[in-house]
């Protein structure tokens, strides 16, 4: 027989009652591996790869956050009956049923399974979409109040004391995230447990994950894992492996820079729902307003001249 | 199996035909190609169940499209009023007191209309928490707060001259007083069409700049057709049109170039929709074109009071059309953050700046 190691904190041993006393100081060490500290960057890497579609990270996002169910009833797509992230969903499992091409599809009827398949999850597709907390985060440069912040931990979260709900976040989002509840008014989206990490705990769903399909940490370390394992799935003829919003990737193009939440995927992207090229929307606020107030300034020249080539008496 | 373990991007794998999933012949063309010319004009590969991956904002289009207009109006009236008696001194007061009332529309219906659309109203204060230069909300916020006290003060000596006997001496206080408006006024204008611009909604951002030029030239529009309505003085009349009709001339080019570049980032499509129609026949047509002709023909009338009816209608539509074509703008935008083939089209690698 051979032992299987794990890699577990040495702490764990600290703890091997059933029944704790209160909070285990420092959790995410036990469960992450990581401790959590102000000043650093965090994030989540969800490896689509292991994802098995349980949707353990939607119920645990549910719970913690207290969220109300958004409609329930089936949507006839897959096994997705959420559908898409909204302010009452942070975390939502897509599941994608590969069918053949639509040419053959029109022919033969929609619906029918690829019968040529290349081995490893290439039918049958399931990512945990989840807020991005983009290193320059759209709804946080478009929120007119401040509402939207950056903490310390790198992470972008709404201050629902603060939010007027002027809606101005939702169109600035490049992934359709951020929504504005209208139960209370406000802007909503995943805060990174943002109450759990000040609270040494690492976020719900990457705790809930039982293939650590949805891995929490520091933002480097997650870059260094998730090149590890694009590099494996290669080297296992998984070809098609590659990074969604890491430093240079799709989904961190034009000025995005980098997405904190980040994805392995193994199609395109918008087969998942996801942009291939988002651009950083703040960078059109100076050319819009240049070429404005230039157009302005012509035609108010061009009222000068009209106004002073007018007769100044009779008719 | 391929012995290969170099990372490799999706277009890569795409690229060089490795990739199990792909059907090459579908998916290649929209990585390879770079020739803006040969892009189909939507997305045709996969989508998820036929979801967008944005959301539409939740705007009134109505009530926020309003405000735009009113912003538009007062702005665009402040600039053309002062002016007005800037050069053209005692004889353009007519102009200059219409002037400073069409510029209170903006601080006060238009900001109610504002409030009116935050989904939670009763912290409309919040705005002016902060100042960033990234938010064109906040930016237009602070850009209408300057706005109110020069156009308020300039309204509210005009009032009273209007109505006290005895209140001459409060005519020039109207004039100094309003003076300011004509600057914030240019900002108002046209930060509605950065605020557009600075989202990831495909037919607000294709084009920040064709945009904001339709906008501001559409602000001059509404602002000179209000004040020609009225104005009895056929000089200052005849200047005002014209100050109109450049207005126009400068939003038919603008609209034509905002449309080019639409179609070059493959959201043209959404033109095709019902708001889509609205804006190509209903802006451009009866707000832009109609205007210019009812200008021309009013030229081969003789009578004065053929010409002076002829040009209040041509304003009458000049401003139906600058109001349509914010509800539009807004409308139309939606529209396309909501269809995956425009959304999808619209974030590809080839549309990114640079």
């Amino acid at each position: 027989m051979t032992m299987v190691e794990f890699d577990v904190s040495p702490r764990a041993r600290d703890y091997t009652q059933s029944t704790l006393k209160g909070l285990i100081p420092d959790e995410s060490e036990l469960t992450a591996g990581c401790l959590i500290e102000p000043g650093k960057s965090y994030g989540f890497f969800t490896d689509t790869t292991v994802c098995i579609g349980c949707k353990a990270c939607e119920v645990a996002c549910k719970e913690w956050n207290n969220l109300p169910a958004d409609e329930v009833g089936l949507t006839g797509h897959s096994y997705d009956n959420t559908g898409a992230l909204s302010s009452n969903t942070w975390r939502h499992v897509a599941f994608v049923e590969k069918k053949q091409a639509d040419r053959a599809a029109a022919e033969t009827g929609y619906g029918v399974r690829e019968n040529e398949q290349a081995a490893f999850q290439s039918g049958w597709l399931m990512m945990s979409d989840v807020c991005k907390h983009c290193h320059h985060a759209p709804c946080m440069e478009a929120c007119p109040t401040g509402a939207l912040f950056k903490t310390e931990f790198d992470t972008v979260v709404v201050q629902q004391d603060i939010c007027n709900g002027c809606g101005y976040c939702v169109p600035a989002c490049p992934f359709g995230v951020v929504d504005v509840s209208t139960t209370d008014g406000k802007a909503h989206k995943c805060t990174l447990c943002y109450d759990r990490l000040k609270g040494g705990l690492e976020p719900a769903c990457a705790k809930s994950c039982p293939t650590d399909s949805i891995q929490f940490g520091e933002l480097s370390d997650l870059h260094a894992r998730a090149k590890v394992r694009v590099e494996e799935l290669h080297a296992r003829g998984v070809t098609t492996a590659y990074t969604y919003g890491a430093p240079g990737d799709p989904g961190s193009t034009g000025d995005m820079q980098y997405l904190n939440a980040f994805f392995l995927l193994t199609d395109r992207p918008e087969a998942y729902n996801l942009p291939a090229a988002p651009t950083r929307p703040s960078n059109r606020v100076k050319p819009a307003l240049a070429a404005g107030l230039m157009a302005v300034a012509a035609l108010a020249l061009g009222a000068v001249a009209a106004f002073a080539g007018a007769p100044r008496h009779g008719q | 199996m391929d012995n290969d373990v170099r990372p490799r991007r999706w277009t890569e794998s795409i690229a060089d035909g490795h990739g199990s999933g792909f059907d090459k012949k579908e998916i290649r063309p929209y990585v390879e190609t770079t020739s803006q010319a040969s892009q189909p004009s939507k997305w045709k590969g996969p989508t998820y169940y036929g979801r967008s991956q944005l959301k539409a904002a939740p705007f009134n289009n109505y009530v926020v499209g309003g405000y735009i207009f009113l912003a538009g109006l007062s702005g665009g009236g402040a600039i053309v009023s002062t002016l007005a008696e800037a050069v053209r001194g005692e004889r353009a007061y007519g102009v200059g007191r219409r002037g400073r009332y069409v510029a209170t529309l903006a601080p006060t219906i238009g900001a109610l209309l504002l409030i009116w659309d935050l989904h939670t109203p009763q912290r409309f204060y919040n705005m002016w928490r902060i100042a960033k230069g990234t938010s064109p909300m906040s930016i237009g916020t602070w850009i209408l707060t300057a706005f109110i006290p020069s156009s308020m003060l300039g309204a509210g000596a005009q009032v009273l001259a209007d109505v006290l006997p005895g209140a001459g001496w409060l005519k020039p206080v109207a004039r100094w007083g309003s003076a300011p408006s004509a600057i914030t006024g240019a900002g108002l204008s046209v930060y509605t069409a950065s605020l557009l611009a600075a989202t990831s909604t495909p037919y607000w951002a294709a084009a920040p700049r064709s945009l904001a030029v339709r906008f501001g030239a559409s602000s001059l529009v509404s602002g000179s057709a209000s004040l020609v309505i009225g104005e009895r003085d056929p000089a200052t009349r005849d200047a005002l049109n014209l100050i109109l009709g450049g207005a126009l001339a400068v939003e038919l080019a603008a609209t034509i170039a905002h449309h080019h570049e639409v179609k070059k980032k493959g959201v043209a499509e959404v033109l095709k929709t019902r708001w889509g129609r609205i804006e190509r026949f209903g802006v451009e047509g009866l707000g832009i074109l109609l205007p210019i002709g009812l200008h021309a023909a009013s030229h081969l009338v003789s009578d004065r009071k053929g010409k002076a009816a002829l040009s209040d209608l041509a304003a009458i539509f000049a401003l139906a059309g600058s109001a349509t074509l914010r509800v539009a703008a807004l409308a139309v935008g939606e529209e396309s953050a909501r269809r995956p083939d425009i959304s999808f089209r619209f974030s590809q690698p080839e549309n990114l700046p640079g």
